[in-house]
């Protein structure tokens, strides 16, 4: 992917003045492969990074299932700035399982020149299970963020990707709420033999069209957007067993729909702050682990 | 033969009876969600529901739009695949399952209905590719075929696009909302003034660019497909 080719990033192709397109410390790099060793374990079998994206070794704190590999992705960079180009590529390889986060809420720091992106590609093999639940994103004042996400998922394996968006930095200053430039989200899903499944994309331009109308945040603050491709028996049982809802009082709705191609499910989160989001994504995530792998998740972290 | 008329009078005829709300394609069982978004209360007055109406047309324009526009251009250029392929690409770019199934519904209702008033060798032979489930059929690209068929402008493809989606609702509107024809007349006589600048936007798209925001729309949705009371259809 070529970001810089998406038509709505073409007013923001200015080099930054403090460090060039390409600098090293701006082009992150992840390559994450899980798979099954000799006796059965799931474990990181492949690791590539570079800075400023981070991740140490796998740790198996999972109470639930102790054999879970578990990552945090971190960022040494603090936000990402104008002009960084970040690439994550996970792969779980047949059989293996295993579940990625972030270390804290990724902060798009405000920009001037360029813009910020992130391409991503989770592969999962046959009968492999991955869990991505990331903590929220946080665009603030001009920020520009255009992301692009491609799943490949065999029929026969489980990708549950989450992402939740903040409006901004709600409580700084007299708030920002909405004050960024641009956020180009895409998501796509694929088979392995390049059969395309969906692809969803939104693309925010608060000074344009505001999100703030009654059909898009209607006053929510956050929106969290979760894609499980699973097959499809998974799929119906989840789709049956969550229940959409309005909530005008707790300011909480949730609404759940199915994938094109009978690939999976889609559930979508708006809310007044994160933590009940979280908690949302963070149940429906249990749902998934359930079905799928028969045991829920723990409880989370009280410090997360 | 009718199609590629010179004559404006009788294209300007035909862009009205396909845009007509009494074309019987169904429209009038579709509510565009609305059904949910009144029993909830969030579109509750005129003033909500024309909010409402214009994020519903606004995110069809961005998705339906470009691909209506697409299909137009692929009919003149005479890419059968090229059809195709939007088609598909456009429901896959479909988050809801009673989105898809409008739209090929219609679509299909659309195609056949036009096959029965005039012949055209592309549209027969798209009309075919839908009866095999070779391709899903969706409503924007029998609009494109039909219209670049007989022989009306791309832009006018594009406001018979965004009033189709506009009328669904306030029409469903008259049925579960209390508004009046004077709100509904109002709503659509002022949204036409978004058109100009949504056209010169959308036409420069491609089917890669289809992009939608409306998380509040696709819960509501969401609910309406799970429920079990319902005037409209799913």
């Amino acid at each position: 992917m070529n970001p810089a080719a998406a038509k709505e990033m073409r007013p923001y192709l200015e080099e930054p003045k403090a460090m060039p397109v390409g600098t090293p410390g701006k082009v992150g790099y992840l390559f994450l492969g899980f798979e099954l060793d000799a006796d059965g374990k799931s474990i990181l079998r492949d690791l590539e990074r570079h800075a400023p994206l981070i991740v140490q070794q796998e740790l198996y704190f999972d109470e639930q299932m102790p054999e879970m590999p578990c990552v945090y992705v971190l960022s040494s960079g603090g936000p990402n700035v104008d002009g960084d180009r970040y690439t994550q590529h996970v792969v779980v390889r047949d059989g293996a399982f295993a579940h990625v986060s972030t270390g804290a809420a990724t902060k798009l720091a405000e920009m001037r020149y360029n813009f910020s992106a992130l391409e991503q590609r989770f592969e999962a093999g046959r009968d492999a299970y991955l869990e991505y639940l990331p903590e929220p994103t946080i665009p603030c004042r001009n920020t520009r963020y255009i992301s692009r996400t491609k799943l490949v998922a065999d029929p026969s394996a489980t990708i549950f990707y989450s992402e939740i968006f903040l409006s901004g930095r709600k409580y700084y200053r007299d708030g920002e709420r909405f004050r960024y430039d641009i956020l180009s989200v895409r998501t796509e899903g694929e088979r392995p033999d390049g059969e395309r499944l969906f692809r969803e994309k939104f693309v925010i331009r608060p000074e344009r069209q505001s999100p703030e109308t009654i059909g898009a945040m209607n006053g929510y603050d956050v929106f969290a957007n979760v894609v499980v491709l699973t097959p499809e028996e998974h799929a119906e049982a989840l789709y049956a067993a969550t229940e959409p809802f309005i909530d005008p009082v707790r300011r909480l709705a949730a609404g759940i729909t199915r994938l094109p191609g009978r690939s999976g499910v889609l559930y979508k989160v708006l809310g007044a702050e994160s933590g009940p989001v979280k908690r949302l994504v963070r149940e429906f995530c249990s749902a998934v682990r359930l079905r799928v792998k028969g045991k829920p998740l723990p409880e989370e972290f009280p410090w997360r | 033969m009718p199609m590629r008329t010179e004559n404006r009078s009788a294209t300007l005829m035909r862009l009205m009876e396909f845009t007509d709300s009494a074309f019987p394609v169904g429209t009038f069982s579709f509510s565009g969600g609305l059904e949910t978004a009144a029993a909830t209360g969030l579109v509750h007055d005129a003033a909500t529901l024309e909010g409402y109406t214009l994020d519903s047309a606004r995110q069809s324009a961005f998705t339906d739009g470009i691909a209506a526009l697409h299909a137009f251009r692929a009919w003149h250029r005479k890419e059968l695949e090229a059809v195709r392929e939007i088609d598909r690409e456009l429901l896959r770019c479909k988050m809801n399952t009673e989105a898809r199934l409008m739209t090929r519904r219609m679509g299909r209702k659309l195609a056949e209905l036009a096959g029965h008033i005039f012949t055209d060798p592309l549209l027969d032979a798209w009309l075919d590719e839908v009866r095999a489930e070779r391709t899903p059929g969706s409503y924007p690209i029998a609009q494109g075929i039909v219209f670049a068929a007989c022989g009306i402008g791309e832009q006018e493809l594009f406001c018979a696009q965004q009033y189709g989606a506009m009328n669904l609702i306030v029409s469903a509107a008259l049925r579960c909302l209390r508004v009046s024809h004077y709100d509904t007349q109002r709503i659509l006589f002022r949204a036409a003034e978004t058109l100009p600048a949504l056209y010169e936007e959308v036409r420069t798209l491609d089917p890669e660019d289809m992009n939608a925001f409306v998380p509040q729309i696709d819960i509501l949705a969401s609910l309406h497909e799970k429920g079990t009371q319902r005037m409209f259809m799913n």
